[in-house]
């Protein structure tokens, strides 16, 4: 059974290839992800404030499970080399669960994706940005978070606004309460700065005059990073994925090949 | 519109306008403000309303204060000297101001799925049930022993024992 046996040695070989690709990705997968949920960008608790952050939990998720694959690859080498039938069993079934939970991240990480539209974000912004009569400690805690969020934005990407500053004045907002539209047709975060810190013309940038304040949106430098983060985790994921299936196919096959 | 009552007397204050006051005058400045040539790196603006501390303050009659409502408004500009007015401008367009939408008008229901997110969920979906098919068959099909075509044997574990062999010129003692 000379031909038998040769093809039965080229699978062997292509699944103890494919583990050591999925072993690779495994960590690749961990990293990625350990990267995003350390938030570089500071723009956690703009999610976290309505509660939309399940981009988030999809990243926890696939640090999890790129260990877990990491670990399944060598499980899986090891009952390769072996044949083993109960080996294979287990690793077939644990690396099924592994597929599922991986598969609930990219999709979690690709639908929540499109919820994040930039009315989202504006109406957020206007509802929490220097909100001062507060209900309860949980709402006032999230409101400093989206002010400060929004501060660190503003200032440092030369933006203002979702849309630009005059979304303070298309719409009412928790600021426009506190902050009258003489002196603060928009935050005063959005003029522009000298080295000091302090706006170069005042009356400028209340009037509007070009130069004087950031006429452009923050939406950019908000979905510029979650793009990134959705996308990483749902696409890396997908092909992950992809491969883990053919891998899965060809050790089935072996498993039913292998005499017990 | 009487250019000759003085700016800050009844009929023109700040805090009289609209209901007692046709008009208000305000912004008030001299000639100094507008040296030709310009300061490089100082803008003019005249801005309307930036005065709030004086909103009630009688003793201000030409403060620069909010509008009160939404409109719609019309500005002239008035030079005077000691004797009286010397120039004036015709009244501009009625100006209206924004009004700002109730912040509930926002609608943040989300467009369509992207293509992207359908691509995933369905491929992935589709793969997952096809694993799951072949691992139900497989393990129909494991169980009997007669299913799939040939078998492999697993590699056998072949022991070679090391023997001493005993060879007769390796015996000094024989030869003597």
């Amino acid at each position: 059974m000379a031909k038998s046996d040769d093809g039965i040695r080229i699978l062997q070989g292509l699944l103890i290839f494919g583990n050591v690709i999925i072993g690779m990705c495994g960590i690749a997968l961990t990293a990625e992800c350990i990267f995003f949920v350390s938030d570089p960008h500071g723009l956690y608790s703009l999610l976290e404030a309505t509660e939309n952050d399940d981009i988030y939990a999809a990243a926890w998720i696939g640090i999890f499970v790129g260990f877990a694959l990491f670990a399944l690859s060598i499980l899986g080498i090891v009952a390769v080399i072996k044949s083993s039938r109960t080996l294979l069993m287990v690793y077939i079934i644990l690396m099924l669960i592994t597929y599922a939970f991986e598969m609930a991240s990219c999709i979690t990480a690709a639908t929540q994706r499109d919820f994040l539209t930039e009315n989202h974000f504006l109406k957020q912004m206007l509802e929490r940005y220097k909100k001062s009569n507060t209900d309860n400690n949980n709402d006032k805690r999230r409101s400093e978070e989206v002010t400060k969020t929004w501060d660190k934005l503003m200032l440092q990407n030369e933006c203002c606004g979702v849309y630009g500053p005059f979304d303070w004045q298309n719409y009412t907002s928790v600021f426009r309460i506190t902050h009258s539209d003489a002196d603060y047709p928009w935050p005063h975060n959005c003029c522009v700065t000298n080295a000091q810190g302090s706006p170069i013309d005042l009356n400028g940038c209340k009037l509007g005059v070009p130069g004087y304040y950031h006429s452009k949106g923050c939406y950019d430098a908000i979905s510029g990073p979650m793009n990134t983060h959705a996308w990483g985790v749902a696409w890396f994921g997908f092909a992950i994925l992809c491969w883990t299936f053919f891998v899965l196919l060809g050790t089935m096959f072996y498993w039913s090949r292998v005499e017990y | 519109f009487d250019n000759t009552v003085e700016p800050g007397s009844p009929g023109r204050q700040f805090q009289q306008f609209p209901s007692d006051a046709k008009a208000y005058m305000t912004l008030n400045t001299s000639i100094l403000n507008y040296p030709c040539p310009k300061t490089p790196g100082e803008i003019s603006v005249l801005r309307v309303g930036s005065e709030t501390s004086c909103t009630k303050d009688k003793n201000r009659p030409t403060c620069n204060g909010p509008l009160p409502g939404p409109g719609p408004y019309q500005v002239k500009f008035l030079a005077l000297n000691d004797s009286g007015p010397v120039a004036e401008t015709a009244w501009s367009e009625p100006i209206t101001l924004r009004t700002a939408q109730p912040l509930s008008n926002i609608s943040t229901a989300p467009s369509n799925h992207s293509a992207a997110m359908i691509a995933i969920t369905s491929i992935l979906s589709i793969l997952f049930a096809i694993l799951l098919a072949t691992l139900v068959a497989m393990l129909l099909c494991g169980t009997e022993p007669t299913c799939g075509s040939s078998t492999f044997s697993k590699p056998e574990e072949v022991r070679v024992q090391r023997y001493n062999t005993h060879h007769v010129y390796d015996q000094p003692a024989a030869r003597l």
